[in-house]
């Protein structure tokens, strides 16, 4: 009995020093973001609270928790606090699993990938709630686009999760760690690894595919009408799902603490790891320093024509890879070559003069106006009465 | 697919260069040098006064009407000083109602206004942004140093160059009487009283 109530006092020990790194984590990304965007455009971005705006996102966070938090008063009470809520719990559920080096974890599951797949739809379920209670037109619209968005790239990133699964042939992060000790599954699996990236990006709902809270079309998305503290949780979750997807990008295809330097102290291992971590991030947010927003059809067709397919390739190629035992650089070979047709035919669109491409269109326009029409009599007779149009007919 | 590439190095070449901001509060960027900010008043130092009589066409021709001015007797004129025989007794601009147009520098012809380069005047009432002669002559002085001003008619309005003109014009003026005979002497003071009636 009193083992037992150990345990539960060191799981919930486990579990407030992990809430407290991964907002750490999360703060520092938003102090990484702004100074990363106002450097990439021309800007210095936080430079006033703390030595080089260091303490800006806490100077944020106290302003966001000591701010009226005010509820539409149209809006379901009880949802509408909930679904901040159902947003955050399972970005930070997911960290149980994470490892951050090789004993340093809270639980290490067995079907870890599978439960982070399994937690990282739930949230969906908090935002279209979000959009739905606020009561108001943005909101639910808000709702609906990520519910869209979230749904349809889930897919791809649940398929490039299976390639590395079969690749590692286990579905523990440790496991598929483990595995990764001589090449990381980046160079085994580019395009898996490019499909994840982009998928991320979207999963997350980072620029370019930030449409679900899109502020110049849906204003704020499914947080519109939220304020104060239930808005900061919003934008903490945000953050450690964007953290979410470095640390998955660094574990899954970068070998997490191990890979180019096999084992070390435990403290290198780590520093490693949240250096692969922060990398992909800062990749991400270069990204958004560069794209505009793309619009919900452009996402969508992205998505469910290029994406999709292209994991569902990587997929099949690792699959014969395997069942025939082909050698391993064979694999990265079929995945570059796979992205040679989209590749292809990307710049062959891209390169096609613009002006033969309006000649093309002007074209088809005359074609279309040289059919013959019928025209009213009267308009006919008309032309011809009035004084000086006889030159035009 | 080039294009996002292109796009991509570009932001990251800015990573490494410096960031153009200007941290506002404790480094101020340059003005230009025809820089059109609040008016101020000038000062003619050969007569150690301002160059505004109080002639009121810069009060009326304001479109906001944000000026108010008094003129009065100069005494610098008894003492031979100053051939300004009004000269301005107060004067006020609420430049929280200045558009910044610049009408009364155009509208005077006596020098006596000019759009300085200040800009940076807010205060923390709404009276602070009251300008009384003081202040606008402190204005027009720093503007004065800072751009190397010169009167732009100093015949008529800087006081030692029209007091000696004037001087000049009443010496020819008892040269003309004593020799009133003399044609070419009366043609040339009647020349000279033409000119003064002009200014």
């Amino acid at each position: 009995m009193s083992l037992e109530l150990m345990d539960v006092v060191w799981v919930s020990l486990w579990l407030f020093t992990l809430l407290n790194v991964v907002a750490v984590a999360a703060l520092s990304l938003v102090w990484l973001e702004r100074k990363l965007l106002g450097r990439m455009q021309g800007r210095v971005g936080p430079t006033r609270v703390g030595p080089f705006g260091l303490l800006q996102p806490i100077a944020d966070g106290i302003k966001l928790l000591m701010k009226e938090d005010i509820a539409p008063g149209s809006s379901s009470r009880v949802l509408f606090f909930v679904a901040p809520l159902l947003v955050f719990v399972p970005s930070y559920m997911v960290w149980i699993t994470i490892p951050f080096g090789r004993d340093l974890f809270v639980r290490n599951l067995d079907l870890g990938l599978f439960f982070f797949v399994a937690l990282s739809v739930l949230g969906i379920v908090g935002l279209v709630l979000a959009g739905w209670s606020s009561n108001s037109k943005y909101a639910i619209l808000g709702g609906f686009r990520s519910a869209a968005q979230l749904v349809s790239y889930e897919i791809p990133i649940i398929m490039t999760i299976l390639v590395v699964a079969m690749l590692a042939g286990s579905l523990s992060f440790h496991d598929v760690v483990l595995a990764q000790d001589v090449v990381p599954y980046a160079a085994v699996q580019p395009l898996a690894f490019g499909v994840f990236l982009l998928a991320g990006l979207a999963e997350v709902g980072r620029t370019p595919f930030d449409i679900y809270h899109a502020e110049s079309e849906v204003v704020g998305g499914p947080f519109v009408e939220y304020s104060g503290a239930h808005w900061a949780i919003f934008f903490l979750a945000e953050y450690i799902n964007t953290f979410m997807v470095g640390a998955l990008g660094a574990l899954l295809f970068l070998g997490g603490w191990r890979w180019p330097v096999g084992d070390v102290p435990a403290a290198a291992g780590v520093a490693l790891f949240l250096f692969k971590t922060y990398a992909i991030v800062a990749v991400i947010f270069w990204v958004r320093a560069t794209y505009p927003r793309m619009r919900i059809d452009q996402l969508m067709s992205f998505g469910w024509k290029v994406l999709i397919p292209l994991s569902f390739a990587a997929f099949v190629v690792t699959a014969f890879q395997m069942f025939y035992g082909w050698p391993i650089w064979m694999l990265t070979l079929l995945s570059l070559v796979i992205l040679v047709p989209p590749i292809y035919i990307q710049l062959r669109w891209q390169r096609t003069p613009a002006m033969a491409l309006a000649k093309h269109y002007a074209e088809i326009a005359v074609a279309v106006h040289a059919q013959p029409r019928p025209v009213p009599v009267a308009a006919v007779t008309e032309a011809h009465a009035a004084p000086g149009t006889e030159d035009d007919a | 697919m080039i294009a996002g590439v292109k796009g991509l190095l570009t932001t990251l070449r800015w990573l490494g260069k410096r960031p153009l901001t200007a941290h506002y509060p404790e480094q101020h960027l340059p003005v230009q040098e025809r820089y059109m900010g609040f008016p101020a008043l000038l000062t003619d130092d050969t007569a150690d006064e301002p160059f505004c009589t109080g002639c009121m066409v810069c009060v009326r021709e304001c479109p906001t009407q944000c000026m108010t001015a008094v003129m009065h007797d100069n005494p610098n004129v008894a003492e031979g000083t100053s051939h300004r025989r009004k000269i301005i007794e107060t004067f006020e601009i609420n430049l929280n109602r200045c558009i910044l147009c610049g009408i009364c520098v155009d509208v005077c012809a006596l020098d006596a206004i000019e759009m300085s380069y200040e800009h940076e005047l807010a205060s923390f009432g709404r009276a602070g942004a009251r300008a009384d002669l003081e202040i606008l002559l402190t204005l027009g002085r720093r503007y004065m140093e800072q751009s190397a001003w010169t009167p732009k008619n100093p015949e008529k309005n800087v006081a030692a160059v029209a007091l000696a003109k004037k001087a000049a014009a009443d010496a020819a003026k008892a040269a003309a009487a004593e020799g009133a005979s003399s044609p070419a002497a009366g043609a040339d003071a009647g020349g000279t009283a033409e000119a003064e009636g002009e200014s």
